[in-house]
């Protein structure tokens, strides 16, 4: 059983979280919220997404798995405003996700969760430090980076107690640096790793700019990016595995 | 039921049954992978254990696997996202030290649009990858050549029937069926080679009993592929009309690459008045593909097919003997050989197209014949000048429509003597534009030049192209006096 009120903006910014990365993923449901792990098709990328049943307006479930194509989904949630709600229905016969939109109803076939690629176990990996910092400068990072290069090193310096990202093209190069005093917080450690922007990109347009984003980093480990959705009310985990850096 | 295919998969590469030597290879690229770094192609018939040797591998060496196979679309950008990031990306659990296998399935299959670019994309993954990969294919020489040489070859052979029955036996045991041997021997011979195949009519033949006797196993032949060379050999010798057509059913081949190597092999065994008869039923099936072309309607392939197997094997006078080198198609090797010959075309065409405002194929046609004559072996000196500086042609473009030498020095100083008469032209062209003091008078030659100009456009006829008084050079336009009338400056405000 499910059946659950939430906000098109809610609803929104949870999907698109994920669809960065999957096209289909499994949704758990959880009697104190909604849960989502999906790691892309290369096994490079994954998002861990948790969306508490208090950032619906009422949310109702038994437990259970359920598949969905998210951009079907998405395309659905986009027939509302922002400030419509949204009632979600399973139809325990049909399997079959009744969705309502004040008086669209659209009828959701639904996928069979083991056909859905199978996530990994979130690693538990010891990054060394700890940056925190604003959505916004994650984003002018990225966006510099993307005009010379395909990808870009993510470091701190601990010398200089500072954090940095570096992309190095054919021709130009783009260095990017913030101390202590430009982040929220810093917890200095031996860090730098190789990433994939296309993916940096990817993970950077779900981010809100005005989000705090705590990053986790390590030497040539995978980089953990959190952050909090819905007021608070639901958290975003990207992990992204490095580049091997070729020599 | 679940697939005993799947369900007896070796599980390590020491279970892969069959092709001991190409194993050992592969654990020897596996464990020597990195010092050489280097991709490799596994390739054989189907059955033969080639993507359950890759995976067995990648559960001998822990490395977690990736797979693009078929039923992906695999386009350029699915290939480049998908199997790129993953060949050059480290794992989320160990990061950059993470080693992990990409395995290319069926890397020979790229078809259509579903595939459009990715056989070209996955050579460029191969030379980038950081990460180790493993390419399938059944066809080796259907692969390009620059992937070939990008990677380390293994090839799997078929299984014989002997070491089939051994795999059938433990199989029967694990799934607890009793079995004669007469039996298993039976599946493997009709399936010589094929491992997989053996082991899906072993599944039939058992699907319900328990014990499995000689005369349960009554496998049909799957369907095979005929060779080219075969059939031609059926059609061109012995086959009545039906066997013919029903042949052409086992081919792998288009009608239109089918039509090519009948009328290329046909004359090599008939002759006389059948092979009078057998070229009119070409011709017909010709004319239907023609149709097909025009029309898009494939339902007249039937008509085509029928024509070209069945037409030209009833045109035969009883049977033929004996054996003949049949060959490719030799328009194929035509088309090859004149590849640079119709790109020089093309380009000479391209240029008069332009410098004249009409079509390439007017161009080639129309115009390009008469420019033969006229220039023929550079016997028209001036001719050849004027045409070779009013579409400025080069050396190689010069010999292709005199039909002389490129490096004979005729050609050589003709080029020259062009490339002087466009630069004198440019600076005739030019009004004066470079020297300094421009006076009133300019401005009315200019005019009377540009009259000149349009009559001598206007003339259609060929020679008056070649000859075209060089007062229509298009540099003409670019004079600033006459951009003046339609355009103010900032200068006529002060």
């Amino acid at each position: 059983m499910f059946n659950a009120i939430v906000s098109a903006d809610t609803l929104r910014t949870a999907l698109d979280s994920v669809s960065v990365l999957v096209e289909e993923c499994k949704l758990r449901l959880e009697e104190d919220g909604l849960e989502i792990r999906a790691v892309d098709p290369a096994n490079v990328g994954m998002v861990d997404l948790s969306l508490s049943a208090a950032a619906f307006e009422s949310y109702e479930t038994d437990g259970g798995v359920i598949g969905v194509n998210l951009s079907r989904l998405e395309d659905i949630a986009g027939m509302a405003e922002a400030d419509q709600l949204i009632h979600l229905e399973l139809d325990e016969e049909t399997r079959k996700l009744e969705i309502a939109i004040d008086g669209l109803e659209y009828t959701l076939a639904l996928i069979d969760p083991d056909s859905i690629r199978q996530e990994p176990d979130l690693p538990d990996l010891d990054l060394a430090a700890e940056i925190i910092l604003e959505g916004r400068d994650v984003n002018r990072a990225v966006k510099a980076s993307d005009m010379v290069s395909d990808h870009i090193a993510l470091g701190v310096d601990e010398a200089e107690d500072m954090f940095y990202v570096d992309a190095e093209g054919d021709t130009d190069d783009v260095h990017f640096e913030l101390g202590r005093e430009d982040l929220i917080d810093l917890t200095a450690g031996p860090a730098r790793s190789l990433f994939s922007l296309d993916y940096l990109k990817d993970m950077n347009k779900a981010i809100p700019s005005d989000a705090e984003v705590r990053m986790e980093l390590g030497e040539e480990f995978p980089v953990k990016m959190h952050f909090d959705i819905a007021e608070g009310q639901g958290t975003v985990t990207y992990m992204l595995a490095p580049r091997v850096q070729s020599d | 039921m679940t697939d005993w295919t799947e369900k007896h998969r070796p599980s390590t590469l020491a279970e892969v049954r069959g092709n001991d030597k190409a194993r050992d290879a592969l654990r020897e690229w596996a464990k020597t992978w990195p010092d050489h770094r280097e991709a490799v192609i596994l390739h054989g018939s189907p059955g033969v254990g080639k993507t359950s040797a890759a995976h067995a591998l990648a559960a001998d060496m822990d490395w977690p696997t990736i797979e693009l196979n078929a039923s992906d679309a695999r386009t350029k950008s699915v290939i480049e996202r998908v199997a790129g990031e993953a060949a050059k990306s480290g794992t989320l659990s160990e990061g950059g030290a993470g080693r992990r296998v990409l395995i290319l399935d069926e890397a020979d299959n790229l078809h259509g649009n579903a595939d459009r670019g990715g056989a070209r994309a996955i050579t460029g993954v191969v030379n980038d990858a950081s990460q180790p990969m493993i390419l399938i294919a059944n066809e080796f020489y259907e692969m390009s050549n620059g992937l070939r040489n990008a990677c380390r070859d293994i090839e799997f052979r078929d299984v014989s029937a002997r070491s089939i029955v051994p795999v059938l036996r433990d199989v029967c045991r694990q799934e607890d069926v009793g079995f004669e041997d007469d039996a298993l021997q039976k599946i493997a011979d009709a399936n010589d080679g094929d491992l997989r195949g053996a082991i899906k009519d072993l599944q039939a033949a058992a699907d319900g009993r328990e014990t499995i006797t000689a005369e349960d196993v009554v496998t049909g032949d799957r369907d095979r592929t005929t060779g080219i060379f075969d059939y031609l050999d059926a059609v061109l010798k012995e086959s009545d009309a039906q066997e013919a057509l029903e042949g052409s059913y086992d081919v792998d081949e288009t009608p239109d690459d089918l039509i090519s190597w009948i009328e290329d092999n046909m004359p090599k065994d008939y002759e006389g008045e059948e092979l009078a008869a057998a070229y009119r039923s070409l011709s017909t099936a010709d004319r239907w593909l023609g149709r097909v072309r025009a029309t898009q309607n494939y339902s007249f392939w039937r008509y085509a097919a029928d024509n070209m197997t069945a037409g030209v094997a009833a045109a035969r006078d009883g049977t033929k003997s004996g054996w003949t080198r049949y060959g490719p198609p030799s328009y194929w090797s035509k088309l090859g050989r004149t590849k640079g010959a119709r790109g020089t075309r093309d380009d000479v065409a391209r240029a008069i197209a332009q410098e004249s405002g009409v079509s390439m194929s007017t161009a080639r046609r129309k115009i390009l014949p008469h420019l033969e004559v006229i220039t023929h072996h550079c016997k028209n000196r001036e001719a050849t000048v004027a045409m070779t500086a009013a579409y400025d042609l080069s050396a190689e473009h010069v010999a292709f429509v005199t039909g002389s030498g490129e490096d004979t020095n005729k050609v050589q100083s003709i080029v020259e003597d062009a490339q002087q008469l466009r630069a004198e032209a440019a600076v005739e062209g030019s009004e004066g534009a470079f020297e300094p003091g421009p006076d009133q008078g300019d401005s009315r030659d200019e005019s009377e030049n540009l009259d000149t100009g349009a009559t001598a456009t206007d003339g259609s006829d060929t020679s008056t192209s070649v000859e075209r008084d060089e007062a229509s050079d298009p540099s003409q336009g670019e004079d600033p006096e006459a951009e003046d009338d339609q355009q103010t400056g900032l200068g006529d405000f002060v």
